[in-house]
């Protein structure tokens, strides 16, 4: 017998598999770049005309530019793939996949390989449009470096999330319901929907800072441009949502695995 | 031995969907036809040895799950590229490198669908998308639920003679579930009647068939005319539209069939005729049951 085992190991073409079915749903390209890129325009612009002084409009802008970029990854990947996938456990395409030797971890890390590739091409047109539409302001290094770090970490956790929910929940429009309205409790709790951090009500602020996205929002501008910066309060909203996330999303892989012997 | 099942038990919520006392044993190279109503736990029995619901009692196998492969009832896939793509990542090859699956892709006919999207099939075509990864596996133990089902009758027989065809003369094991008995009659050497969650027999084949029909039986279609004809042969259980008689020996079958003739009646000769010796299983075990519970 040739039988063709299990598969034990990351495969560029199932990387490359992965990478067409993301590419393939249009809504994510539709509100993972479209709606960032579109209301960081607007937003930048409405900003422009009520500030007169450039310098501080180019840092105003750039700030509202990397908070909004935390859009891509939370409507791609937190609503994008967990409605996705809810369609795909409603069809039974896991199982079946399981069954052709594909095992639940192995598809986790090639769609988690293949939504950072996404991630990139995502923030390459981002960027593209922040630099020659809304003329940010050029990162140090070490801010762009931090900059990807977090996207990346975020993209992980929101994957992680997501994944948990549609695999606990299986129905699509429960799926659906539940990350929609996780996306806009953390846009509004993160500053990201034209109410900042400092205008929220203490009880919402205290969830927001358990959020990374809010750190993204309101400090990221300072890190971008090489600013001195206390990284601890967001180091441990991106440790208590990336355990909390890792938790749920472990145990509903054991909840959902296979029972052979 | 390949698998081994013992004191099996699935429930869905307070509901037993199968239960297996007697142990079942499937060696290698056997081909089991599963039969059994609607509900009978056909599914079920395959879910459990594939691990993928919960059950109590023992499975044994020496085959790790990655050594079965399996046609379910319903096989999707994702709708967001052309069926060729799904087909290399889950194979892991490219099709026009591998000469194998070349040649499995023309064997099912299957090379103008490799650009369309899987919802854009037909049933066949799906049916056979499934078949050539399935096939390209080579498992030691393949499971084939319904392959057939919700197919035209013509779209059917091409299919069933491939398949018969592709595994004459290989050792893997197969377990066919199919309404379609005549399927099963080509390709099963053992069969599985279940019926309600309940094991009714297993056995060969013919050694089944000898048990419940005897040497041969002979059918044909129900009327009074006929009923009075034939009343002082034994009857067989079978649908309500057929007679279906059985014959010991030679003599008796020539003496019936030549009577059969004399007034001009359509018969059918059979001796691994699944449908009847299915319907005359069920009949004496619940029979049997009655006569216990007495």
């Amino acid at each position: 017998m040739n039988c063709r085992g299990k598969r034990t190991r990351v495969s560029p073409s199932f990387i490359l598999f992965e990478f067409r079915n993301i590419t393939g749903n249009p809504y994510v390209h539709i509100f993972g770049i479209g709606m960032p890129v579109l209301m960081t325009v607007v937003i930048a612009k409405v900003m422009a005309l009520n500030l007169s002084d450039e310098s501080v409009l180019s840092t105003v802008v750039t700030g509202i530019f990397l908070g909004m970029g935390a859009m891509i990854p939370l409507a791609t990947i937190l609503m994008g793939y967990a409605a996705t996938y809810s369609q795909e456990l409603e069809k039974g395409i896991p199982q079946r996949m399981e069954l052709f030797g594909i095992s639940q971890t192995m598809t986790i890390i090639h769609r988690i390989i293949s939504e950072l590739i996404f991630q990139i091409c995502a923030f390459a047109i981002y960027f593209i449009v922040g630099f020659f539409i809304l003329r940010i302001q050029p990162p140090m290094v070490s801010g762009l470096i931090c900059y990807i770090i977090c996207i990346g970490v975020l993209a992980v956790i929101s994957f992680m999330l997501a994944h948990a929910i549609a695999l606990f929940c299986k129905k699509f429009a429960i799926v659906y319901c539940i990350s929609m309205m996780l996306y806009f409790c953390i846009m509004i709790a993160s500053g990201m929907m034209g109410i900042n951090y400092e205008m929220l009500p203490s009880s919402v602020q205290a969830i927001s800072k358990l959020l990374p996205t809010t750190y993204i929002t309101k400090d990221f501008a300072d890190i971008w441009l090489g600013k001195e910066y206390n990284f601890m309060p967001m180091l441990q909203a991106y440790l208590f949502v990336g355990t909390f996330s890792g938790i749920i999303l472990f145990f509903c892989l054991k909840r959902n695995g296979r029972k052979i012997a | 031995m390949q698998l081994t099942i013992e004191n099996l038990t699935v429930k869905y919520g307070a509901e037993i969907a199968l239960q297996i006392n007697k142990p079942l044993q499937l060696s290698e190279g056997d081909r089991v036809g599963i039969i059994g109503s609607n509900g009978a736990g056909k599914t079920t029995l395959i879910k459990s040895i594939l691990g993928l619901i919960n059950y109590q009692g023992i499975i044994k196998t020496d085959l790790s799950p990655d050594k079965m492969a399996t046609h379910m009832q319903f096989n999707e896939y994702t709708d967001t590229m052309p069926c060729k793509y799904i087909m290399e990542a889950i194979l892991e090859t490219k099709i026009t490198k591998n000469p194998k699956l070349k040649e499995l892709i023309t064997y099912f006919e299957f090379e103008n669908c490799l650009r369309k999207k899987y919802s854009k099939l037909s049933g066949g075509q799906k049916q056979r998308f499934t078949i050539i990864m399935v096939m390209m596996q080579e498992a030691p133990l393949t499971f084939y639920d319904e392959v057939t089902s919700g197919l035209d009758f013509e779209t059917r027989q091409k299919l069933m003679e491939k398949l018969i065809n592709w595994y004459a003369g290989k050792k893997s094991s197969l377990c066919i579930v199919s309404h379609y008995y005549e399927e099963l009659e080509q390709m099963a050497n053992k069969i599985l009647i279940l019926d309600k969650g309940k094991v009714i027999d297993y056995g060969g084949k013919e050694q089944l068939f000898q048990k419940y029909c005897g040497r041969a039986v002979i059918v044909f279609e129900t009327s009074p005319e006929h009923e009075l004809l034939v009343k002082n042969y034994k009857k067989l259980a079978s649908p309500e539209h057929l007679i279906a008689l059985e014959v010991k020996d030679e003599a008796e079958e020539l003496a019936l069939t030549r009577l059969l003739l004399s007034n001009d009646i359509n018969y059918r000769r059979s001796s691994n005729d699944i449908e009847i010796m299915y319907s005359n299983a069920k009949k004496i075990y619940y029979q049997e049951e009655v006569n216990h519970e007495l």
